[in-house]
């Protein structure tokens, strides 16, 4: 069938309109996962053309590379613990938030909002470097105010390192407290009134209807915040560096270590393309078990 | 009519743009890293050579150290490297066998670059496969500063060029317990004093061949022993507290708050470091095996200018860096920034002009150059790798007491010659 000539020319008009998109798809996305893919069959040094070497990347990722591990290791208990604590932190100030529909309740709206904003920034890493440093502020906190009388190195102890990284990131709520809010806002308020009606307390309206309705909206914040704490990058460059003990050596951190100090550009491919491959399994179960707890309005089942 | 009259308008242009492109200036791009002190002063001499030959325009690239290999990198693998690149004695050897840098001998041979004042020893560390590729801009050696004042009120005499490493360890322990403050700081985790220990026993981190390690368990677990011994005693700072106060300036160095007698530095740093503490410092050799042995400090060119081997204009690079070595005005600027400068007509001309710590500067590497050890061979190019993956994570688990001394030379070992024979 041949198309008119007025049609072709629409066809081709949309194909303009959205050629932005098309060109920025195909430059910087599917160009280098291809790249990427074949380039973690090589050994790449930036310097010298790429040399095919088979599965030598792969073999040595998986049966030689303890740092791999220890990378892995430090990523999977980042992803474990700080995504729900910043879900349930967003979620509780969320419900706060939207409690009442004051002029002042928008500012704070904004105001919890900064911390995200800025949260992947390089200052606001440096300053919780400062804050957690030997003479930073929860030190002067513990020994001036509350009287402890030793210093607690926050980042050079293996045992506390990580974890001010996952109070970082449950500090920067923002986004996932957003859509929560928007969530929120779309349950109907004759629920809770007929609730209420029917002698149901505070707690019991959480969990029979809040959490029902708001349960697509959980699981996209939990998908999405996933995946974005499998890539966490720049809170570990900046105030870690991945000490003490490979104890915060986050996976996004050494595939850099790995291809912009050691250049090792095809060893760094084969990391990258494993954590492409764990994100999407871990996905693909968030996806399966979500039949089993979101909630979609009748006729939206899927 | 009127659009025979927009060609030739064009046509116009063009011409103009043409003679007006064949007039400009040689752009030379000129590539360092350092700190923001370094960055004013070769601003500053760059505007001193562009006044000189008005027809070379220089494009500076300047940035930290850790950005500045990145950026490197990914400029030549682009094609598009700077025309001067200041270069780093670990990289050099890398740089050459992949034919990134031109030999500079021809250019020395037509006095392009005048070295007639430098002495042999300070071109040395340039020369790669026997021609030279690297011009030494300054002079350093790694030794120990010390506080004078901290060293009177323990009641100490004050450290000797000649001591042994016993003495050191005692001396350490000593301060700690006298002043409650740390006899050293920086020291016990450094890479580069394991080195100067290897050198003072005869032994290198590979062997010639450069595909196994080149020091005993002995050397290694001995120099380990003392290092621990001075970290459990508190005479240094505990592995967690140096790891909880990576990447701090200068002015937070335990020495410049008078909390440490000792702290490890290059030669160059003492100018920042006194400036820091508003004291005069000192500095002392590293401690030798017995009093019969040498001290394993040595001489380091701290960077090098090379020239892009596919620059457009060698010639002009190489005038830049004839500039850069021999000019007496650009001295007075840099002030020994980059090291003692190698040419000794040079460091004569400075003489009047440096400030007291910059004296002691420079007076430490002439100790270095006559009681200390030769520059050892650089680091072979899997050093980078090996350091980063293995030596520096196992060195970490020794000093939080997470594996033993012989276990851990026996992983090193196993692991460092796995990536030396890949």
């Amino acid at each position: 069938m041949r198309l008119s000539k007025k049609k072709r020319s629409n066809i081709l008009a949309g194909y303009f309109f959205i050629s932005p998109w098309i060109i920025g798809f195909l430059a910087f996305i599917l160009f280098p996962l291809v790249a990427s893919f074949l380039l973690s069959f090589t050994k790449y040094d930036v310097l010298s053309t790429p040399k095919f070497i088979g599965f030598d990347n792969w073999y040595r990722m998986f049966f030689e590379d303890r740092r791999f591990y220890n990378a892995l290791r430090a990523t999977l208990k980042y992803v474990v613990f700080a995504v729900p604590f910043r879900l349930l932190f967003a979620f509780i100030v969320a419900l706060v938030l939207n409690l009442s529909e004051h002029k002042i309740i928008r500012l704070y709206r904004a105001i919890y909002y900064v911390p995200s904003l800025v949260g992947g920034s390089v200052a606001v890493a440096v300053m919780w470097k400062q804050i957690f440093g030997m003479d930073g502020l929860v030190n002067y906190i513990l020994q001036n105010i509350l009287g402890y009388s030793e210093k607690i190195m926050w980042l050079g102890d293996p045992r506390f390192a990580i974890w001010t990284l996952i109070l970082l990131a449950m500090w920067q709520f923002g986004s996932p407290m957003l859509i929560f809010l928007a969530g929120l806002k779309q349950i109907p308020v004759e629920l809770y009134e007929a609730a209420s009606i029917d002698g149901a307390g505070f707690w019991r309206q959480i969990f029979k209807i809040t959490l029902p309705l708001l349960s697509p909206v959980i699981f996209f914040n939990l998908v999405m915040q996933t995946i974005g704490g499998f890539m966490v990058f720049t809170q570990a460059y900046i105030i870690t560096g991945g000490a003490p003990l490979d104890t915060t050596l986050f996976y996004a951190l050494y595939v850099y270590q790995k291809a912009f100090r050691d250049y090792d550009m095809g060893y760094a491919s084969a990391m990258a393309w494993f954590l492409l491959v764990v994100v999407a399994v871990v996905t693909f179960i968030l996806f399966k078990t979500s039949k089993k707890w979101v909630y979609y309005e009748a006729g939206e089942v899927k | 009519m009127k659009f025979k009259g927009v060609l030739v308008f064009l046509l116009l242009l063009l011409i103009v743009l043409t003679v007006n492109y064949s007039q400009q200036p040689i752009n030379l791009r000129v590539a360092w890293w350092g700190s923001q002190t370094r960055h004013n002063q070769t601003l500053e001499v760059i505007k001193l050579f562009e006044k000189r030959y008005p027809n070379i325009k220089i494009t500076p690239e300047y940035t930290s150290w850790s950005d500045y290999w990145t950026k490197l990198n990914t400029q030549a693998a682009a094609g598009n490297l700077p025309d001067v690149i200041q270069h780093d004695y670990q990289y050099i050897t890398e740089w050459v066998n992949r034919g990134l840098l031109l030999p500079l001998d021809d250019f020395v041979k037509d006095n392009v670059i005048n070295l007639k004042d430098v002495a042999t020893n300070y071109i040395k560390p340039g020369i790669v496969n026997s021609r030279l590729y690297g011009i030494n801009l300054g002079v350093n050696a790694l030794g120990l500063v010390y506080d004078p004042e901290l060293f009177k009120q323990a009641g100490f005499p004050l450290p000797k060029n000649d001591w042994t490493w016993e003495e050191f360890k005692n001396t350490v322990i000593q301060i700690k317990k006298k002043l409650c403050i740390y006899g050293v700081e920086g020291f016990t985790g450094q890479i580069e004093c394991f080195k100067i220990w290897l050198i003072e026993n005869g032994e290198w981190l590979y062997s010639q061949d450069g595909k196994s390690i080149g020091f005993s368990k002995d050397t290694f677990v001995k120099w380990w022993k003392m290092m621990l011994d001075i970290e459990n005693a508190g005479a240094a700072p505990d592995v967690t507290v140096d790891v909880s106060r990576t990447g701090l300036g200068v002015e937070d160095q335990f020495i410049v708050k008078k909390k440490s007698a000792m702290s490890l530095a290059w030669s160059n740093q003492l100018i920042a470091i006194s400036k820091a503490a508003g004291r005069p410092l000192k500095m002392v050799l590293f401690p030798r095996l017995d009093k019969k042995s040498k001290s394993g400090t040595y001489l380091k060119a701290s960077m090098f200018f090379s020239i892009y081997s596919r620059t457009r204009y060698p010639k002009e690079a190489a005038m830049f860096i004839d500039f850069f070595t021999n000019n007496l005005d650009a001295h007075k600027i840099m002030k020994a920034e980059r090291g003692v400068p190698i040419s000794s007509r040079v460091q004569t001309f400075l003489k009047p002009y440096i400030e007291a710590s910059q004296k002691e500067a420079f007076a430490f590497v002439r100790l270095a150059e006559k009681e200390g050890s030769p520059t050892p061979p650089p680091d072979i190019p899997k050093h980078a790798e090996i350091s980063n993956n293995v030596i520096a994570p196992i060195w970490e688990q020794i000093r939080y007491k997470k594996i033993g001394l012989e276990e851990a030379y026996d992983t090193l070992k196993k692991e460092a010659e796995k990536i030396l024979n890949r």
